[in-house]
C-alpha cells in the first residue's frame, strides 16, 4: 500500500500538458504533408503551434490548472 | 552499493539520502526538459529558415514538453511539485546552458548537436537504474529516440554550415566555441560527493567525469570531422577539475 502523498497539482499538470503536446503534434500532422501544395493549411498548422506554445512558454501555470 | 529495485509503493521506506537524492535529480531533469524550450521557442519559431524548419521547432519543443510531463509526473509522485520551473525566468534554472536565449538558427542548431546530446547522456544514465518507475521512462525507447531525434538535426544542421564554408563556417564555429564548454560544464564537478552518492544508490551509473569525457570523445570527432576547430576546453568553463 502507497502512503507516499503525491505532489498537488500532479494529475491536473499531466493532463493539461498531454492536451498541450497533442494540440501541437496535431498541427504539425496537419501542416507536413501538405508543405508543397498548400500553404494556407501549412501557415495555419504554424499558427496553431505557435499559440500553444506561447501559452507554454508564458507559464501560467495557475491559470491553467484552475 | 544499494542494488535493490525500489518502486513507487516502497519509496517512503527508503534512506532519507535515497529519497532526497531522487527527488533532486527528477526537479533538475523537469527543470531542464522544459528550460530547452523556453530558450528557443520564442525566438527560432517565428525565424526558422522554411516552414518545414518552424514545424520541426514547434515538434521538437513538443516532445521536450513530454519528456518534461514524464519526470513531472515522477516527481508529482514523489511529493515533488514541479510546477515553478513552467513559470522561473530562463535567468534561474538549475543548469547554466538553459539560462540565455537561444536566437539564431546556428546556435539552434549547435544546440541540439552538443546540449540535446548531454540530454541523451544524462537519460542514459538512469537505464537499469534502482527507482524502477524512473527507469521504466527511460527504458520505454521513445524518449531517447526523441533525444536522438533531435541530436541529429542539430548535428546535420550544423555539418552543412560546416560544409558551405566561408561565414556560414565562420558563424557555426562561433556556435560550437560558445556551446562546448556549456555542454561540458552540464556534466557537473568531477570531484562531486553528491556524484559519488547517486552512484552508490543506483540512480546513476557513471561519474560525471567519466561521463564528461565519453561526451567529449563523441563531439570532438565530430566536430573535427566537420572540419571546425575543437574549442579549448578550459576557457569560460565552470567546472575546470575535468
Amino acid at each position: 500500500m502507497n502512503t507516499m502523498q503525491a505532489a498537488p497539482n500532479t494529475d491536473a499538470l499531466d493532463q493539461q500538458f498531454k492536451e498541450f503536446i497533442q494540440g501541437i503534434k496535431k498541427a504539425v500532422g496537419t501542416g507536413i504533408p501538405h508543405l508543397k501544395d498548400d500553404p494556407k493549411i501549412v501557415d495555419q498548422a504554424i499558427t496553431d503551434c505557435k499559440e500553444i506554445l506561447d501559452v507554454v512558454m508564458e507559464g501560467n501555470v495557475k491559470e491553467w490548472l484552475a | 552499493m544499494f542494488t535493490e529495485k525500489v518502486d513507487l509503493k516502497d519509496f517512503e521506506k527508503q534512506d532519507p539520502e535515497y529519497q532526497d537524492l531522487l527527488r533532486r535529480v527528477l526537479a533538475i531533469q523537469a527543470d531542464c526538459e522544459i528550460g530547452g524550450p523556453n530558450l528557443y521557442v520564442k525566438h527560432i519559431l517565428p525565424s526558422a529558415p522554411t516552414k518545414l524548419d518552424q514545424l520541426i521547432v514547434a515538434r521538437t519543443a513538443a516532445e521536450e514538453m513530454d519528456h518534461f510531463r514524464k519526470m513531472a509526473r515522477l516527481a508529482g509522485d514523489v511529493g515533488v511539485d514541479v510546477t515553478y520551473t513552467l513559470s522561473r525566468p530562463n535567468q534561474e534554472r538549475y543548469v547554466e546552458a538553459f539560462r540565455g536565449e537561444i536566437k539564431t538558427w546556428e546556435d539552434y542548431a549547435v544546440f541540439g548537436f552538443l546540449v540535446d546530446r548531454v540530454g541523451r547522456f544524462q537519460l542514459e544514465e538512469f537505464l537499469d537504474c534502482t527507482y524502477l518507475p524512473l527507469a521504466r521512462v527511460v527504458e520505454d525507447p521513445d524518449i531517447i529516440r526523441e533525444e536522438e531525434g533531435h541530436v541529429d538535426f542539430g548535428t546535420n544542421a550544423s555539418a552543412e554550415f560546416a560544409a558551405k564554408g566561408g561565414e556560414s563556417k565562420e558563424r557555426i564555429q562561433r556556435a560550437v566555441d560558445y556551446w562546448y564548454v556549456k555542454g561540458l560544464d552540464m556534466f557537473g564537478n568531477s570531484k562531486s560527493y553528491r556524484s559519488e552518492r547517486y552512484m552508490f544508490w543506483g540512480l546513476k551509473r557513471r561519474p560525471n567525469a567519466v561521463a564528461r569525457q565519453q561526451y567529449k570523445d563523441e563531439i570532438d570527432a565530430l566536430i573535427l570531422k566537420m572540419g571546425l576547430t575543437l574549442p579549448d576546453p578550459n576557457k569560460g568553463r565552470l567546472y575546470t577539475e575535468y
